[in-house]
């Protein structure tokens, strides 16, 4: 534990720094005093992102100019689609209605599923966490480094939920590294996918952070499976290349790459792994403001999260409920996340027909 | 043993019982409102869990989900409407004995089964606890699958005697689970391009929809109270010597509920069905099951309460919720700073057996103020029906508008309560559509999962072919007994089978049946169609329901319409009487989506009142006044805003 919780004071330290730096000094403080600010979850309650988004509460209540009250509501449905599409129709650009959501959102949003009513990427940021992400395999596969993943004999199988979901940057890194590998989806959850695992039903999983550390590690510490590899974190440049600050042991799955190719990964893959990763795990949660939403209210959240990452309770419950990372800024993430939802025609049509072709989905 | 001692001391501090009653308390509530189940009363406590300490909060948050199942019996027995959708079979069976004079019987008989069942459910709990996980991590894929498959062969008992009529419901019922998403290729079904669809339809929705409303439509036109004979109260002997003729039923039924909890996503709905299956496969007279059989109100409320605590063995043991309460009630434990896990056995035993002593005295404590409050709520079914149909409603309304906060809540209640309605005046049974509801998703997942996974080789698994038996064996003892009986006694025996004299086949036809049948041929005629452009694993399932589902349905129009060419004078239309109320329930919901929830819900308020339940202006408004301030109260409780009319949103 000593270990994972050093890394975040310097990441929050600089954060603050960059926070400070960041806000033009002329412009006038916005204050949320006297106001209600209405989270919507477009997610049943008590899934990863309510969880995520009421432990947020009471940090930006504390932190965020004037102290507004929080109110997270919960619109599930259509696959985070309806609440999303209300947001579209009933927010205003005064700060006051903040959509919270994560990939699910955003990736129907890039494919162009004609259910989706909302232009996500006309949308101001408020805030956001990142999710890491680590690929593991069971003993049995005899499997020991990424280096045998790639090159593997034994019949790999992986269960999932659904291709154009939260599977998809995995699903993405094993073309990337040219990885055979069976996908089986359609499982409820990750949670069933990891039941399945430990069953032996497939041998190959990923989980997000948190549930690894509070789940997996101690089955991949007795030796019962395997610890791969992560989804990688941001490095400075916006690229899904750095380690995970949360799992630092593990290589990313672009330093997987270069070990095993010994060259950097390029091509259309490489460009829609890290489009979709981006989506998937550095923005994983962002809370998304009113398209006109002023400059001055999106640095109000940005002074907000600067300071949210500093306080030692943040750092200290974070750890468990949010997997120990510090939140991200507007100000450093707001146009990387912009371009992470409109990426390149060839993208685009790449990851549709992979999507058609090889997982059947249909648009 | 010391560490459930240990708990039990833990919970006996007076803040954390006093917690637990209060939890037990607001379940109760919620458990009778029709649509508003453990979830709501859940997601209601979360905010004042953290008023608590962590047992405390926690024990707030069990006795809700503890005591759900066995307070929807009130409702379920005295209106027909079922208070969860797990207690549907008690609506059918428990009403009807209500409409005989026996309410009584059946509620103290769902009552009893009911704490039964949380007993069972607790002990087995207690006991498993250290071979709970190995069950879990037992039930793979394919074991999953056949159990559905088991629940399937259960669910074909409720067929009902026309058996054309009852397989087409079931089909009815398939294919309307099969709304949504595909599991094997993700293909969205029968969507129409609504985003509402995208996820398939709510449970609650189906059940209130199909069940709840047509008793809402006919208590506001019948104006009188529920039972022709006056509703005793208050002798509960009947009641528990049905409890004991059908102990063992219900000690099986609890053990089906414990079990089917373990598997996420089946959970108390599927295992409720199978239950009431089981009862009626060993009930020797089935002629009785759909107008008040006892063992079908005991069956459904022993394994519902079992359902409650083995639904959080997943989620203690695995961190995987067994469904949306326990989703909650995992969030809750988070915040607590309690992490599920396999860990949990070792590291948080006082936690485990707090939780499985909550629940079990919750189950007694839940019933005991069950037994107590009855009579009074017995009072209620003697007023005029329309007084207590109108805040129903509107508890209806508000429990279908949780699930997606949208439009599309409440235009799919009212479309299910019409073709429910048809159903119920057609005599089609309902019980199927339901069941083949909830088994839908499950079979064709795990079906998906399963063959992808294992291939063929999955019908050798030993779990399978255990699960198998409880089909199999039957099966072959039935064959047995049958070849036994012919050898013997010749021909005669065959007619004892049947049990009942054969039905006398109705001679003429009606509006309402060949309005049915046609709706089916319709319904599966353009599923049909639309399934062409589904991919070929998207297809299978709904395919299942629509070919022999399309030729059913024909063959049962073709069959009307023979009986009313030939029985042209006995033709009729029913309840024509109903007509205003599907009109002005209809309008309602017009009325919502054009001035929103506030003014269509005061003028529906005051029309109800006053034109069918024959009250004056000034105690209509009054009463209408007092139930509007109710509804929003219910409204701001859940935190969710009343829908707001097109109409009044772009004046704004």
């Amino acid at each position: 534990m000593t270990r994972e919780s050093t890394y975040i004071a310097p990441v929050a330290a600089a954060l603050a720094v960059a926070a400070t730096l960041g806000a033009t000094p002329a412009a006038a403080q916005h204050s949320f005093a006297g106001q209600t600010i209405e989270v919507v979850v477009p997610f049943a309650p008590g899934g990863a992102t309510d969880v995520a988004a009421r432990f947020l509460e009471k940090f930006l209540e504390r932190h965020l100019e004037g102290n507004p009250n929080i109110e997270v509501t919960n619109r599930p449905g259509g696959g985070s689609i309806l609440g999303a599409n209300w947001f579209q129709q009933n927010a205003e650009p005064n700060g006051q209605t903040i959509l919270f959501t994560t990939s699910s959102t955003a990736n129907p949003y890039v494919l162009g599923q004609p259910e989706v009513e909302y232009d996500l990427a006309a949308m101001r940021m408020a805030y956001g966490l990142p999710f890491g992400s680590v690929t593991y395999v069971s003993k049995g596969t005899g499997i020991e480094t990424p280096a045998d993943f790639v090159n593997a004999e034994e019949p790999l199988i992986y269960g999932g939920i659904a291709a154009a979901a939260s599977d998809l940057p995995t699903l993405l890194s094993f073309e990337v590294l040219g990885a055979d590998v069976r996908s089986v989806l359609g499982f409820t959850g990750r949670g069933p996918i990891r039941l399945a695992f430990e069953r032996g039903e497939t041998n190959v999983d990923f989980q997000f952070t948190p549930v690894y550390m509070t789940q997996v590690a101690a089955t991949v510490e007795s030796g019962d499976a395997v610890a791969l590899m992560t989804g990688g974190s941001m490095d400075e440049n916006g690229r899904l290349v750095a380690r995970d600050p949360a799992v630092p042991d593990l290589p990313s799955v672009y330093e997987v790459y270069v070990d095993v190719f010994g060259e950097e990964p390029s091509g259309v893959e490489w460009d829609a792994y890290q489009a979709m990763g981006a989506l998937t795990l550095a923005y994983g949660l962002t809370a998304y403001l009113h398209p006109d939403t002023s400059d001055e209210i999106v640095a109000a959240f940005a002074d907000a999260v600067g300071r949210i990452n500093a306080d030692p309770e943040f750092i200290e419950e974070g750890q468990q409920v949010v997997g120990g990372y510090a939140m991200t800024s507007p100000a450093d993430a707001e146009a990387a996340l912009k371009a992470a939802l409109q990426p390149s025609d060839e993208v685009r049509s790449y990851l549709i027909n992979l999507l058609g072709e090889k997982f059947g989905v249909q648009f | 043993m010391d560490v459930a001692l240990a708990a039990l001391s833990e919970l006996f501090e007076p803040l954390r019982l006093f917690a637990l009653l209060m939890g037990v308390l607001a379940g109760m509530v919620f458990g009778m409102l029709p649509g508003l189940g453990g979830v709501a009363a859940v997601s209601i406590m979360l905010p004042f869990v953290f008023l608590f300490d962590n047992y405390a909060g926690l024990a707030l948050l069990l006795g809700a989900i503890s005591v759900v199942y066995t307070s929807d019996t009130i409702t379920s027995v005295l209106l027909g409407a079922p208070g969860s959708p797990a207690s549907a079979p008690t609506a059918i069976e428990g009403h009807a004995m209500a409409k005989r004079g026996e309410a009584a019987t059946a509620l103290g008989l769902g009552f009893l089964a009911s704490m039964v069942g949380g007993l069972v459910g607790a002990i087995t709990l207690a006991l498993a606890i250290p071979v709970a996980g190995p069950i879990v991590l037992a039930l793979g894929t394919p074991e999953l699958l056949m159990f559905a498959m088991v629940g399937l062969y259960f669910a074909s008992s409720m067929i009902g005697r026309d058996l054309a009529v009852g397989l087409a419901a079931g089909c009815l019922g398939l294919l309307i689970g099969t709304i949504g998403p595909a599991p094997a290729a993700a293909n969205f079904r029968f969507t129409f391009g609504q985003a509402y669809l995208l996820d398939g339809l709510s449970l609650t929705i189906v059940a209130l929809g199909l069940f709840a409303v047509p008793e809402i439509i006919s208590m506001l036109s019948g104006g009188g109270g529920i039972s022709a004979k006056k509703q005793v109260v208050s002798n509960w002997s009947a009641g528990f010597s049905e409890f004991w003729k059908s102990r063992w039923l219900i000690l099986r039924s609890a053990l089906i509920g414990t079990f089917g909890g373990f598997v996420p996503a089946v959970g108390a709905n599927a295992s409720t069905w199978v239950a009431y299956g089981h009862a009626m496969r060993s009930t020797k007279d089935k002629s009785r099951f759909g107008k008040g059989e006892p063992r079908g109100v005991a069956a459904a409320e022993g394994a519902n309460n079992a359902t409650v605590i083995s639904d959080l063995v997943p989620t203690l043991l695995f961190s995987v919720p067994g469904g949306p309460a326990a989703a909650i009630f995992l969030g809750a434990l988070f915040s607590f700073g309690f992490y599920p896990g396999p860990r949990m056995v070792t590291e948080e035993p006082v936690l485990l057996y707090l939780i499985v002593w909550s629940v079990a005295l919750a189950s007694i404590v839940g019933a005991a103020i069950c037994f107590a409050i009855t009579p009074m709520v017995a009072q209620l079914t003697r007023i005029r029906f329309a007084l207590i149909a109108a805040p129903l409603m509107l508890v209806m309304i508000a429990g279908a508008y949780q699930a997606t906060q949208s439009m599309g809540d409440i235009a799919m209640l009212l479309l299910l309560g019409v073709i429910g309605w048809i159903m119920k005046q057609a005599e089609w049974p309902r019980a199927p559509i339901l069941v083949g509801f909830v088994l839908a998703k499950p079979v064709e997942q795990y079906f998906w999962l399963t063959t992808q996974i294992h291939g063929w080789t999955w019908l050798a698994r030993p779990g399978v072919l255990l699960i198998a038996s409880f089909i199999v064996f039957p099966l072959l003892w039935r064959g047995w007994t049958i070849w036994r009986e012919k050898r013997g006694s010749g021909e005669t025996v065959k007619n004892d089978d049947i049990a009942t004299p054969p039905a006398v086949e109705p001679a003429g036809t009606s509006a309402a049946r060949l309005a049915m049948a046609g709706l089916g041929v319709l319904i599966f005629g353009y599923a049909l169609f639309e399934v062409t452009g589904f991919r070929a694993n998207a297809r299978l399932l709904p395919l299942l329901a629509i070919v022999p589902g399309l030729a059913l349905a024909i063959f049962v129009l073709v069959r009307e319409m023979r009986r009313f060419l030939s029985h042209r004078d006995l033709f009729h239309v029913e309840a024509k009487s109903d007509y205003p109320i599907i009109a002005l329930l209809l309008g309602y919901a017009f009325g919502i989506a054009l001035v929103g929830f506030q003014l269509a819900t005061a003028a529906f308020l005051l029309l109800v009142l006053i034109r069918f339940a024959g009250m004056r202006l000034l105690g209509a408004t009054l009463y209408a006044a007092v139930l509007f301030l109710g509804i929003n109260g219910l409204f701001t409780l859940m935190r969710i805003t009343p829908p707001e009319g097109i109409l009044i949103a772009s004046l704004f």
